[in-house]
């Protein structure tokens, strides 16, 4: 290929453009539904009545060991 | 209306809606994917286990060419490309399926209605996976690298993707509640980005194949971006999940998490052109993917500073929870490795990285370090939620966590390290070429120690996985589950 001739790259040119310029349309929506406002309240939508703010999900599952210690187990 | 939830306005939470009818309980959303979820985490393991199988092998021979030299199928070339492939579309895909569209069901609170689609979808993607590694290992490789599957299994795969992913794009078009949490960002922009990269790679390159260096530029647009733009949202989407969820704690900025998003979005795209500094390609479109990889600072920072104080002050807690000792080992390795990413596009950098095992090493950092350890941690996260059952053995969830960490570590180091050094001697002239390959052989069995603590951590991972499974009775007996304990704990 001639090294001042790139028309052969041009496919995927237009495909960086058209990427791009989908990614840019897709912000505008975005802004456009309201999801760039009221940031805070958004941040909080991933909890729920069975998995509430304020409460931890997730930990070590304890062992035989000290579940059997506890009181009131047999 | 739970006392809990009165601390978020009813408008803002679409999930507490006091209308039992309209709400969709995430337990319900949990049982309607369980099937699905269940075979693509099942799917991913056996890959995982066969990608490391075949890891081992190449690692061994990079330092012992000898090692199992005397079959054809299982020669370098064979074994470590059929290992990139295992891993990459075995399992990386299916952990995704399984974790990304789990997490984008319980976003939108969207039940799978149609699971047998999505199971057949997975079947069929499972056998074009195995078909193409297969193919590979029978010398049918295409030597387009991270496109070595051979042309006849492609079609299958791309099907199968269809149907799959489109069940994500559906879950967000049906979504209850206008809200769209960034998490849900990441994985819809994803899931449209991978059909995109791979459909197009295909035509391009393998299909109708471009002229020349145009195939190379093709290549590493695909190569780059399937790291960026794939498996990076999906991963940034698990942390995002994961985080506040385990903690009880709203990100610490909604807006950089999106700002974030959107730079990834516009910067991402065009970073992978810098893998071919020196090459024969037009020098804009090289320094243009340098300036977008120069870019990606951006994102990365946005995305560490938020992961980092939304945990700070509750560093206790993460180092107790399973799923997040992965998910921040991983987001932690996402920074570093993305900034050394962006430092690697600089062609003072890369003059030295290029073609060493310091690549290698920035690889793995990306796609084990960070990617795998935070899907490790979405799948101890989602589990005892999809069976609602306890992780029967603790200690096996450290094995895990230690082996991999400390044996990704070993060998992130001693690749950079090893890489570098390599670099430098191969760019000064007065040492010949075979002292610089020899000088690597002690960094590369360093590889293959650290590839052998990764083993032992993934089967630490699938016996405890199968484990809880298949011993159904004996892990529901115990009468107080701890992670899914029903205790309020306050923060």
């Amino acid at each position: 290929m001639d090294v001042l001739e790139f028309s052969p790259l041009l496919p995927i040119i237009l495909l960086g453009i058209a990427f791009f310029i989908v990614v840019v349309m897709m912000l505008y929506w975005s802004a456009k539904r309201g999801h760039l406002r009221d940031f805070d309240a958004q941040a909080k939508t991933i909890f729920t009545d069975e998995e509430p703010e304020g409460e931890i999900s997730d930990q070590f599952p304890e062992s035989r060991k000290s579940l059997r210690s506890r009181p009131g187990r047999k | 209306m739970s006392n809990e939830s009165h601390r978020i306005s009813p408008s803002t939470n679409p999930y507490s809606s006091e209308d039992g009818s309209v709400r969709a309980e995430l337990s319900a959303i949990d049982a309607s994917i369980r099937t699905a979820a269940l075979f693509f985490v099942v799917s991913a393991i056996g890959w995982l286990m066969i990608g490391t199988v075949l890891a081992l092998m190449a690692a061994f021979k990079s330092h012992d060419p000898d090692f199992l030299g005397a079959y054809e199928w299982l020669t370098f070339g064979r074994v470590r490309s059929a290992h990139l492939n295992a891993m990459a579309f075995g399992w990386a895909n299916n952990v995704i399926f399984a974790v990304g569209l789990w997490i984008m069901a319980r976003l939108c609170r969207s039940t799978v209605d149609h699971k047998g689609i999505l199971l057949i979808a997975g079947i069929s993607w499972n056998i074009g996976v195995t078909i193409g590694v297969l193919g590979i290992l029978r010398g049918e490789i295409t030597s387009v690298e991270w496109l070595e599957i051979p042309q006849y299994a492609t079609p299958m795969l791309a099907l199968s993707y269809a149907l799959i992913g489109v069940w994500g794009v559906m879950a967000f078009r049906f979504r209850k509640g206008d809200h769209v949490y960034v998490s849900q960002w990441y994985i819809l922009a994803a899931l449209f980005w991978f059909p995109w990269l791979y459909i197009v790679a295909q035509a391009m390159i393998i299909w109708f194949p471009a002229r020349g260096v145009v195939q190379a530029v093709v290549n590493w647009w695909f190569a780059h971006n399937v790291l960026g733009l794939w498996l990076t949202p999906m991963a940034l989407a698990t942390v995002y999940y994961v985080i506040p969820k385990v903690l009880g704690r709203p990100i610490h900025s909604y807006y950089l998490s999106v700002l974030g998003f959107w730079s990834l979005a516009i910067f991402y795209n065009w970073a992978g052109m810098h893998h071919l500094i020196g090459g024969p390609v037009p020098v804009w479109l090289v320094s243009a993917g340098i300036v977008a990889s120069v870019m990606m600072v951006i994102p990365v920072i946005v995305v560490g500073l938020n992961h980092h104080m939304t945990v700070v002050g509750r560093h206790r807690e993460v180092w107790r929870s399973p799923t997040l000792r992965f998910a921040v080992f991983g987001a932690i390795s996402y920074t570093i490795t993305s900034l050394i990413g962006s430092s690697m596009a600089l062609r003072s950098v890369n003059e030295v990285t290029h073609f060493t095992h310091f690549t290698v090493g920035h690889a793995h950092q990306g796609v084990y370090a960070f990617f795998t350890m935070v899907m490790f941690g979405g799948v101890y996260y989602m589990m005892p939620r999809l069976l609602k059952r306890e992780w029967p053995s603790a200690g096996l969830i450290s094995l895990h966590f230690w082996a991999a960490s400390i044996g990704i570590t070993i060998m992130i180091v001693a690749l950079h390290v090893g890489g570098w050094i390599q670099g430098l001697q191969m760019n000064n002239s007065e040492i010949p070429f075979i002292e610089t390959v020899e000088n690597t052989v002690p960094w590369l069995k360093a590889r293959s120690v650290s590839g052998l603590l990764l083993t032992v951590g993934h089967v630490a991972f699938a016996i405890n996985f199968f484990w809880m499974l298949f011993a159904a009775g004996a892990v529901r007996s115990r009468q107080e589950p701890t992670l899914l304990t029903k205790e309020r704990k306050p923060v």
